[in-house]
């Protein structure tokens, strides 16, 4: 009890130096939990991005390639899947459900995606949650558009809107589609995956925007009569989807997970065209590990930054033993043994990473607090700022540990400062 | 309470003649003692060894009927902690603590000597209080920083951690070299007013022969050195 006492009181005495010792250990143990909370989240919203789908069917090209392309939108497929596959395939038994992808097309630097109303009832993300309206509704006109809600709130596009959809993908396509305007009839919720950055438009207006060439004024004509025509009449389903020659990919939802294997096989091995079928989570897994790479340099980075940290913690203390030889050989001529000095110390450097560590907790909440948003809304990755897991207190107390055996070498040092030092000091 | 026969302390082993050698010295217990003699002719190497701090090459050493020079480092803190108090030049205070705390921290590391101090009164602090007030340290004093103390302030501070727990022996090693006459006398009076109400043995080292006369007995450290020869 005293040796607490006096290990709280010297380090009060000492505050400036001890602070800094603390502060470095507080910011270390904020970075290595930041680091890792945002790995493992980033993880999991990473493998969160698709779910319920059971495949995903393109062209064939490599499996990353494919995942890469229909769910991140990242990379460019050339060549599709034809419609007559892609009929014929939707055609089998056990399919539940198929949302034909058509993507290539941008605006303002964001995938256009054509798709049917299906999207909107089967696509899955998350823990299986479907796709939700912040505002509007579902397309259900050749000339609208659904944007995902990191469009909408950065580009400030509102319900009712009218856009234009370039050709191509980029911000600086050398064709506008200027003759194609869109209006916005629906705004998703945030879902912290690439939908979020998504165009939402039906599939038949892909081929629209792409189909034959026109005067201006016969298509301001056309366009007219259009409009017309459907206000009058609701465009059914087909309508929507058209018959385009072909499509990106296309996800598949089977009436129960057997199927999947078997119809795997049979879109791998189709004769009529070179298809590809992979199970998003198995190759989101994949991806994954090409990636963990980095997530273990990161893991290292903030490894070496603790080091540091308590490598610091020791050089202060062995300075400060030098100064405080008078301290500790007045202990001991009042009574202490050298194993009460050893105590000592020993106590001091676990105070100092103990509250290190707490400190670095309350930075690390605040950083998380405060870059959640950020995070969410430029990287999609979910940060739950929630309590310390037990593998993040598993860490700390992996930090503690190191601090205490830190501080053994200084203790062992005070344990042999002999008494005839405090005897014969002189002020 | 102190005895000594035919003892030699060298500091090296080289060293050809010992810096001290007592061929007797015998201090009874409750004796106030003046033990003198100029700068370097050993008192506190003598000091040394009666605190257990340092052994003697050769002799008996016996404090508390004990032979230090028999015992192992171990004994001799724990021999020191529990039945020496002692009172240093430089005070030895400890600038974080109060004077209350430093008071308390005489009797902390020793069972037998907090035990003896919670018989006077009910809590260390109790009896570190009241350790000071009887040492002349007001109660304002208690809790202000040492540091802002004057020299006469620490003295009696330092005075009361040797008191504290009511240990056999008091050793004072120079004490009042920073005080004027006036306030030496009246120091040394309550020194040996505490001693007495405990039984302390004190001794009190000093190169100042003029406080010779208020010690019941004093011993010349030059004379006992040249008896040997």
């Amino acid at each position: 009890m005293i040796l607490i006492k006096l290990a709280y009181k010297s380090l009060l005495n000492r505050r400036g130096s001890a602070f800094l010792t603390l502060f470095t250990i507080a910011i270390s143990v904020m970075l290595l939990l930041s680091i890792e909370r945002v790995r493992v989240d980033a993880k999991s919203s990473f493998s969160n991005t698709i779910s319920g789908t059971d495949l995903i069917v393109g062209a064939r090209t490599g499996d990353i390639q494919l995942l890469l392309s229909s769910v991140f939108r990242i990379g460019h497929t050339n060549n599709g899947v034809s419609w007559q596959s892609y009929e014929y395939i939707k055609q089998q038994r056990g399919v539940k459900w198929t949302i034909p992808l058509s993507l290539g097309d941008s605006h303002k630097g964001h995938a256009v995606l054509g798709t049917s109303p299906d999207y909107f009832t089967h696509y899955k993300y998350g823990k299986k949650q479907t796709l939700s309206f912040l505002q509007g509704s579902p397309f259900n006109h050749l000339n609208n558009v659904v944007i995902g809600s990191e469009i909408a709130s950065t580009l400030g596009y509102k319900v009712g809107e009218k856009i234009i959809i370039s050709h191509g993908m980029g911000n600086t396509s050398f064709h506008h589609h200027d003759d194609n305007p869109f209006i916005v009839v629906g705004i998703l919720n945030a879902t912290g995956t690439p939908v979020d950055k998504t165009f939402h438009i039906p599939l038949a207006a892909i081929e629209l925007m792409h189909g034959g060439s026109h005067s201006p004024t016969d298509h301001e004509h056309e366009h007219e009569y259009e409009y017309e025509y459907e206000h009058e009449h609701d465009h059914n389903a087909e309508n929507l989807i058209g018959e385009p020659t072909q499509i990106t990919a296309f996800l598949m939802g089977f009436d129960s997970p057997l199927y999947t294997l078997q119809i795997r096989r049979n879109i791998n091995q189709y004769k009529d065209e070179a298809l590809l079928a992979i199970m998003p989570g198995v190759t989101l897994r994949e991806l994954w590990e090409m990636l963990s790479i980095i997530e273990k340099i990161l893991l290292l980075f903030s490894g070496v930054v603790v080091l540091v940290s308590l490598l610091g913690m020791l050089t202060t203390l062995l300075a400060s033993l030098n100064q405080r030889r008078r301290e500790l050989a007045i202990l001991r001529s009042v009574g202490a043994r050298p194993w009460h000095l050893f105590s000592l110390i020993s106590i001091e450097s676990l105070l100092i990473t103990l509250l290190g560590c707490l400190l670095g907790c309350g930075l690390f909440y605040g950083l998380m607090n405060g870059a959640a948003g950020f995070l969410q809304s430029n990287a999609g990755i979910s940060i739950t700022v929630s309590w310390l897991s037990h593998y993040e207190l598993a860490l700390i107390g992996a930090i503690m540990a190191a601090g205490f055996i830190v501080g053994l070498i200084p203790a062992t040092r005070a344990y042999f400062y002999s008494l005839a030092d405090g005897m014969s000091i002189r002020i | 309470m102190i005895t000594i026969q035919k003892l030699s302390f060298k500091w090296h082993s080289q060293q050809t003649i010992p810096t001290l050698t007592i061929p007797s010295l015998v201090i009874e217990r409750g004796e106030h003692v003046f033990l003198h003699g100029p700068s370097g002719s050993g008192k506190s190497t003598l000091l040394s060894l009666l605190a257990g701090i340092n052994k003697p090459n050769s002799g008996t050493l016996n404090v508390l009927d004990t032979n230090l020079a028999q015992l192992s480092n171990r004994k001799r803190d724990a021999l020191r902690s529990d039945h020496i108090g002692y009172i240093f030049q430089n005070f030895n205070l400890l600038p974080y603590l109060s004077p209350i705390e430093n008071v308390m921290l005489g009797c902390q590391f020793s069972k037998p000597r907090q035990k003896k101090a919670l018989q006077q009164s009910d809590c260390l602090e109790q009896e570190a209080a009241r350790l000071l007030t009887a040492l002349g340290l007001t109660t304002e004093h208690h809790q202000q920083n040492v540091a802002n103390l004057s020299i006469g302030q620490q003295q009696r501070v330092a005075a009361a951690r040797a008191f504290i727990g009511s240990p056999e022996l008091i050793i004072a090693d120079e004490p009042t070299s920073a005080l004027d006459a006036a306030n030496r006398t009246a120091f040394i009076e309550l020194l040996f007013a505490q001693a007495n109400l405990v039984g302390s043995t004190l001794v009190f080292v000093s190169h100042d022969e003029s406080l010779q006369a208020l010690f019941n007995r004093s011993i010349s450290l030059v004379d006992i050195m040249e008896q040997a020869q």
